[in-house]
């Protein structure tokens, strides 16, 4: 047995795991605020600290993310598709189908058995229906990210926002808010636009049976019921949705570097 | 005779008071957050300027995206109607009028002073001043100033995104690899650029053409845009107030048409009054 550790390095988030044969250890998770290499840095002593562990002790570091050549250590990097890819079929051997709402895109994976990429469609030419637009209103409405589940829940008129753009999104709330509408009302709507958006891109590879959400939109319960209701179909919640891909990234290089197990 | 044009915008309310043959007075300020009920004061505001009392106007209009919460105008008009107007006053040649407002682009085809086509983008802030403010914004840099920094660079950053979200992050992006902001600057400058050329090449860029709006007042955009057309574009002294002049001028021309006694009836029903659409405090009068 050996250790290995995954360091998923996003353009918001930084995470790292800790594994050992097939036993997450610990992970952790820290804001990348912009600066790569201290996240990483960070984020990886923080988890080999969790797990009682020196540097020294990991045989490989797997690792993906906008970041991830930002990592003053050797690592083995893989795509974030197929990290997330191996990450869920890790953590749910069941799944056909990832959706994964980070903060800069979104994106819809069609998984194989193994947990190789089958199919995947990725929203990279505009940033509608990916994470970023919640964090953009919840600054707007002075709320917490993790508040707006819940208030989303209560809504039962959900505002209609006439663009998917994030940026004209965040216009169209402000003047909403100014005509009195409630809170909720605005992040039910957002919401709705989301998970519509969201099922247009599971549209074009089609839908299979078992479906999982990841990704820190996954976090957000009101995301979640929206995205169920409208494709009428129940999703699977990792317990710690943003360690998927690191995760994913730790298995995946010990594959690459054909290390036995 | 005065005649008055206002033009609510999105960011900025710009207004213009003309008499027969010369602009006498404008005003440019920002429209705010519950801007609309300003509009009586900025038109005011703009003629007190001149020592002219509200009743001496003997027509205004109202444009832009505000225009129908100004209830003391006599005609609002569209703002592509304005803008052509106001553009074609000042330029008599033009035949294409690329608009970069707050909100949105456009690109309008005049032919003898009339509109011949016309596109549109307010659907993806990509391409619109909204893309120049959140940019301004993530560097930390005054809007009025990235322009001018952005002509310094000589080696442009490859800005791969369109998506003003996906720009932001590929501006972090760029300044961790050490990229100067001159040329990240200039990098965003010309996918603003591509990306306008692109929208109103579809109705044909013919000269002259006239840049507008408050994109026309950043330098950076105005050169990327000559070299992409591939000649110089024409730019008024104040590119924001062509909306308010052309409904200005269209003013003149509606008061033109009119006798003087519905004119001056006209005038006399003219209620100068703030309007508000947010609900009015009823705790204040308990008993009502």
């Amino acid at each position: 047995m050996f250790y290995q550790a995954g360091l998923d390095i996003g353009s918001f988030m930084s995470k790292s795991v800790i594994i050992e044969g097939e036993k997450v250890l610990s992970y952790s998770i820290l804001p990348s605020s912009g600066k790569f290499k201290n996240a990483a840095i960070t984020v990886l002593n923080n988890a080999l600290e969790k797990a009682n562990l020196t540097f020294s002790d990991l045989k490989i570091i797997g690792a993906t993310g906008l970041g991830a050549s930002f990592i003053p250590y050797p690592y083995v990097e893989s795509s974030e598709v197929s990290c997330q890819s191996r990450g869920i079929k890790f953590l749910f051997p069941s799944v056909n189908i990832v959706i994964e709402v980070g903060d800069q895109s979104t994106r819809v994976i069609k998984v194989t058995d193994k947990g190789k990429v089958a199919d995947c469609v990725i929203n990279d030419r505009c940033a509608a229906g990916s994470g970023r637009i919640l964090q953009i209103i919840a600054k707007v409405l002075r709320i917490n990210l993790e508040e707006m589940g819940a208030l989303s829940v209560k809504s039962n008129n959900p505002v209609r926002f006439s663009t998917g753009c994030s940026v004209f999104a965040e216009t169209e709330a402000i003047s909403r808010i100014a005509e009195g509408a409630r809170k909720e009302d605005i992040i039910a709507g957002l919401h709705q636009a989301m998970a519509i958006k969201i099922y247009s891109m599971i549209q074009k590879i089609k839908m299979e049976e078992v479906c999982a959400i990841t990704g820190g939109g996954a976090k957000d319960i009101g995301l979640v019921k929206t995205i169920e209701r409208v494709i009428k179909k129940e999703l699977l919640v990792p317990e710690e949705p943003l360690i998927s891909g690191a995760i994913g990234a730790a298995l995946i290089a010990v594959e690459k570097s054909g290390i036995l197990v | 005779m005065f005649f008055a044009g206002i033009d609510i915008g999105s960011t900025i309310t710009k207004v213009v008071v003309r008499n027969e043959k010369e602009i006498i007075s404008t005003l440019i300020r920002p429209t705010g957050a519950e801007h609309r009920r300003m509009a009586h004061e900025a038109v005011l505001e703009t003629l007190q300027k001149v020592n002219l009392g509200f009743e001496e106007v003997d027509y205004i209009i109202a444009t832009g995206y505000g225009r129908i919460n100004v209830p003391f105008a006599d005609a609002q008009i569209s703002e592509i109607t304005c803008h052509m107007r106001g553009v074609n006053w000042i330029f008599p040649g033009v035949k294409t009028i690329i608009d970069v407002g707050g909100q949105d682009c456009k690109g309008i085809k005049v032919e003898n002073g009339k509109m011949k086509n016309f596109i549109m983008n307010d659907k993806c802030a990509a391409g619109t001043g909204r893309f120049l403010e959140i940019i301004a914004d993530t560097l930390g840099l005054a809007l009025e100033d990235i322009g001018e920094i952005s002509l310094r660079s000589k080696k442009p950053a490859e800005i791969s995104k369109t998506c003003t979200i996906f720009a932001e992050q590929e501006i972090l992006l760029r300044l961790s690899e050490g990229c100067a902001i001159e040329d990240i600057l200039a990098g965003l400058h010309k996918a603003l650029a591509n990306r306008i050329y692109t929208m109103v090449g579809k109705i044909k860029i013919e000269k002259e053409v006239v840049l507008t709006g408050g994109g026309a007042k950043n330098q950076g955009l105005r050169k990327w845009l000559e070299e992409k057309i591939g000649y110089p574009v024409l730019v008024a002294e104040e590119p924001l107030l062509t909306g308010a002049l052309g409904a200005a001028v269209l003013a003149q021309e509606k008061a033109g048409k009119m006798s003087d006694q519905d004119l001056a009836e006209m005038k006399k029903n003219r209620k100068l009054e703030a309007v508000t659409f947010f609900k009015e405090d009823s705790t204040s009068n308990p008993g009502a």
